[in-house]
């Protein structure tokens, strides 16, 4: 633990910035969060408890008394949700990969995965009103990548004239500060918001001089311009920038040499959007909006021994679409949309950089919500995605919500999801030159590649694999899912679900062909089956006018029939203790690998004005991370990680007018596991100050 | 160079071999475990650092066995009948095609050692054809073996037999349990150096019919 340099912290964010950073306060979601509004359920905005489908909504009070100032520290802190490392932080959500969650920065999605993995600490949470995070398959609205859910970030408007600062400081050298500049004024607002994080990094190995999580710069600025022509035409736009350095020194000890290679990774985002709204009447509206972004990725390795490591990657990616929601009927409420995007990616894990990949989607949806009755809400929508590259998509979803009584409710839906094949699936070129000379082609070079070598006298030998090679298909699930809630007086909920996801089509890479001189080619192809299925729990607690406990749980089960049908048909086989073969019986199968079986997280919070404390307990039950049998499947034979708790504390109040003060810890009791967890670090502590000033000029 | 030392043990195992049986008359067919065997250990490093060195090497030469004698075979005797199986690495031979000059050959038997009571009449025995095809097939997971690229760890595929004609046209059914030294696989987490000086170690079950016939 490093208090010093918490104390150095407090100093320099005392002297240096003066200044702290008040969060507006905002109604206590926690026990008012059937009014709040969202819109990312249904595209239009809805109170919390009108919504049919299952939403978590994370509000900027939790998200501050938390501490948290990147994306992943908040969503940890979920039910149901699993940060998973390498790449950067994913999330898993209903126990599907990180590839199957949309990412939405104001309901616009954030492009720039590497190996299918979005960074979640790509994105600075300084400047954010809530996160809405829609579970189970979403692509009736949301189109591909919402097979397992949406995560929808939305940023703070500018309502009034407010100027805001705050800084922290922690373990690691690691610093986080916000400035944010709101102005209102008659019909126009401007909203500006810049984010510096820096940290030194860290290592959980003894005496390595490898940094595990590397020292990294991360820049963000945003600008939110408004501007109001009349009480129904509203233009809005905004602007963002995020700029990420990570520099990394590796020594890799080769037969007693040292060898020194020093990596720098350049990664750049760009958003730029715009959009109108306009109302017809009361029951009648319309949006049209433009929306367009960047990512682009650098990594250099120069070695002391050998040729330098180059890697570059850009995507644009440009969209144009339009909602009218409107109300004809009585009782009923209608939403219909189409758009078109671009898709462009350029990259040296391609054949080459210059040459461009490209796709084209048009897509249309409708969604109608029918209340026939006072109790009964029932939603029904459907989406058609028309790829260039690759087959149709429609995505038709059902849900409905029905009051067992006023406080009570039951809610079921059924819906699709989809993921298109992405680039890497369709083009990457990779030869990797170190490891027995090992290739992967995306599916549509696989087969021209090889038909090459093939003519020049450069394959061995073809698998069975290689005649399945097919234009590729999205990946399809289908998710259901009945949940029961109940709200006592505003101050205790509760409430209950389960889950079901089927998976099809879902591409994973095999091996095609064996080159001349025994090395192997692999590709991608539709051909696994997967499916998950769990319980969710939620509960939260008042006790008396100042504490207040949250639980929440997750019990989780997954596998893949077509493993389970061979372990049946008994096919598949393990090692007993003397190392002999036996066959594997279903009760030793553990379905898919890094998925922990129970979650489980409790929040104690105290709070009184503006003094507060939390304490809060995560607690993750085993996974298993390696087939060690050997057998191609996880059974109870595998290695697996252990299950562990983390503690979290922070505690904040009123330093002076206008100043708070935070404290934290994080991990408190300082759980470490350097295998399987290289990026979770040990205790670490951080100091923040808020300052801000208001000036109230609403109306 | 540390003499390498291996070990032959022998597990006696008597099937189900029963005074009242009236058919014929079977020998017991014994199985015999060996642990240890090398097959060309590693004995140094390439200079550099991958891709361009750093790969370990062993001296390139294969260990010769005799399944009908239990032992290991010098190889000045590799170009004659007296072994009926090779280790090199990963790579497995049989004395046969281009490997030998006996007739043997292989085939790879999917199911439990235990349970491959007799050999199907039907089936095909492959002979070497080095290095475009192996009897018993050479590579990760086509013949004995999974490679883990990612923990650089070698495992035996488990409910995989290598069914053998030895060099005198005899049969054999050989499982293979372990890849490393000691007949216990490093951990994933182990350091490389450990998973390169402890591997190509083979421990592995054979039984072996002395009298011809198709049955264990």
């Amino acid at each position: 633990m490093r208090f010093s340099g918490l104390i150095v912290g407090l100093f320099f964010c005392i002297t240096a910035v003066q200044g702290q950073v008040g969060k507006t306060t905002r109604p206590d979601t926690l026990y008012g969060s059937a009014n709040e509004i969202i819109v990312t359920a249904t595209r239009t905005e809805k109170k919390l408890g009108n919504v049919a489908v299952p939403v978590t909504l994370i509000s900027s009070k939790q998200i501050a008394q938390a501490g948290s100032v990147r994306l992943a520290d908040i969503l940890q802190e979920q039910t149901g949700l699993f940060l998973t490392a390498g790449f950067g932080a994913g999330v898993q959500m209903q126990g599907l990969n990180p590839d199957y969650t949309l990412i939405l920065l104001n309901g616009e999605p954030l492009v720039g995965r590497t190996a299918g993995i979005l960074d979640l600490n790509r994105i600075t949470i300084g400047n954010i009103k809530q996160i809405e995070i829609v579970k189970g398959p979403s692509s009736s609205l949301y189109g591909s990548e919402a097979m397992a859910g949406v995560i929808n970030i939305i940023t703070t408007a500018p309502k009034r004239n407010e100027f805001a600062l705050s800084a922290r400081y922690g373990s690691f050298n690691t610093s986080d500060i916000n400035a944010t500049y709101n102005y209102s004024k008659n019909r126009f607002s401007y909203q500006g918001f810049v984010n510096n994080y820096h940290t030194s990094g860290f290592s959980l190995r003894p005496n390595s001089q490898t940094s595990f999580v590397t020292p990294i710069n991360r820049f963000t600025q945003q600008h939110q311009l408004g501007y109001h022509f009349s009480d129904k035409t509203k233009l809005s736009g905004s602007l963002r920038f995020n700029r990420e350095r990570i520099t990394n020194e590796i020594a890799v000890e080769n037969n007693g040499v040292i060898v020194n290679s020093e990596g720098k990774e350049s990664n750049n985002d760009a958003n730029i959007s715009a959009s109108l709204d306009h109302r017809f009447s009361s029951g009648v509206k319309t949006n049209a909006k433009l929306y367009a972004t960047t990512f682009s990725s650098e990594q250099e390795l120069a070695t002391s021994s050998g040729a330098p490591y180059t890697d570059y990657f850009k995507q644009r990616f440009l969209r144009f679409e339009s909602q009218t929601d409107f109300s004809i009927f009585k009782n009923v409420e209608t939403s219909i949309g189409a758009g078109y995007l671009l898709d462009r990616a350029n990259s040296t894990r391609y054949d080459k950089k210059e040459s461009t990949k490209e796709n084209e989607v048009g897509y249309a949806f409708f969604q109608s919500e029918w209340k026939p009755i006072e109790k009964l809400v029932v939603i029904g929508g459907a989406r058609y995605d028309h790829n260039a590259l690759f087959a149709a998509a429609f995505s038709p979803k059902l849900a409905l919500k029905y009051a067992l009584a006023n406080n009570m409710n039951f809610k079921a839906s059924v819906g699709r999801g989809f993921k298109a094949p992405d680039f890497r699936q369709l083009y990457l070129n990779f030869t990797n030159t170190a490891a027995g000379g090992y290739s992967v082609f995306g599916s549509i070079e696989a087969q021209k590649i090889i038909n090459a070598l093939q003519g020049i006298g450069q394959i061995a030998s073809v698998e069975s694999d290689f005649y399945n090679l097919n234009a590729l298909q999205p990946e399809f699930s289908t998710g259901y899912h009945a949940c029961f809630d109940y709200t006592e007086a505003k101050k205790h909920t509760f409430s209950v679900g389960l889950f079901y996801n089927n998976i099809n089509n879902l591409i994973d890479s095999r091996l095609v062909a064996y080159r001349t001189g025994g090395a192997q080619i692999f590709s991608y192809l539709n051909v696994k089956t997967a499916y998950t299925k769990g319980l969710e729990f939620n509960a939260d607690y008042k006790i008396g006018k100042y504490y207040s406990v949250t639980s929440g749980y997750q019990f989780l089960l997954s596998g893949d029939a077509s493993e389970l049908d061979k372990i049946e048909q008994g096919k598949v086989f393990t090692r007993d203790n003397n190392g002999y073969s036996k066959r594997l019986s279903v009760s030793d199968y553990v379905g898919l690998p890094n998925r922990s079986k129970h979650q489980l997280n409790l929040k104690f919070q105290y709070q009184r004005e503006q003094t507060f404390a939390t304490l809060r307990a995560l607690y993750r039950s085993s996974w298993y991370v390696t087939d060690t049998d050997g057998n191609g499947l996880f059974n109870t034979n595998d290695a697996k990680a252990s299950g562990f708790v983390q503690f979290n504390a922070t505690v904040g109040f009123l330093l002076a007018k206008k100043f708070n003060l935070q404290l934290g810890c994080n991990n408190i009791l300082d759980y470490k596991d350097p295998i399987n967890m290289p990026n979770f670090f040990g205790r670490s502590g951080f100091i923040a100050i808020n300052y801000s000033i208001k000036q109230s000029n609403e109306k | 160079m540390k003499k390498i030392i291996y070990a032959l043990s022998a597990f006696l195992f008597f099937t189900a071999c029963d005074k009242d049986d009236n058919t014929t008359k079977v020998d017991p067919v014994v199985s015999v475990t060996v642990t240890n065997l090398p097959a060309d250990t590693i004995i140094g490093i390439t200079p550099g650092v991958p891709p361009f060195g750093g790969m370990p090497y062993g001296a390139g030469k294969y260990t010769f066995f005799s399944l009908e004698r239990g032992v290991v075979v010098p190889s000045s005797d590799s170009a004659t009948n007296k072994w009926d199986i090779a280790f090199r690495g990963t790579a497995i031979l049989t004395n046969s095609g281009n490997g030998g000059p006996a007739a043997g050959g292989a085939f790879v038997y999917i199911g439990l050692f235990n349970d491959l009571k007799t050999i199907p009449s039907d089936s095909t025995f492959r002979t070497e054809n080095v290095p475009t095809s192996y009897a018993v097939p050479f590579g990760s997971n086509r013949g004995w073996y999974v490679y883990d690229g990612l923990n650089n760890l070698v495992t035996p595929i488990p409910g995989r037999v290598l069914v053998i004609r030895t060099a005198s046209g005899k049969f054999a059914k050989v499982e293979i349990l372990n890849y490393y030294k000691g007949g216990v696989t490093p951990a994933a987490s182990a350091p490389d150096n450990v998973k390169i000086r402890d591997q190509r170690y083979y421990t592995f079950r054979y039984s072996y019919q002395p009298n011809g016939s198709k049955s264990f």
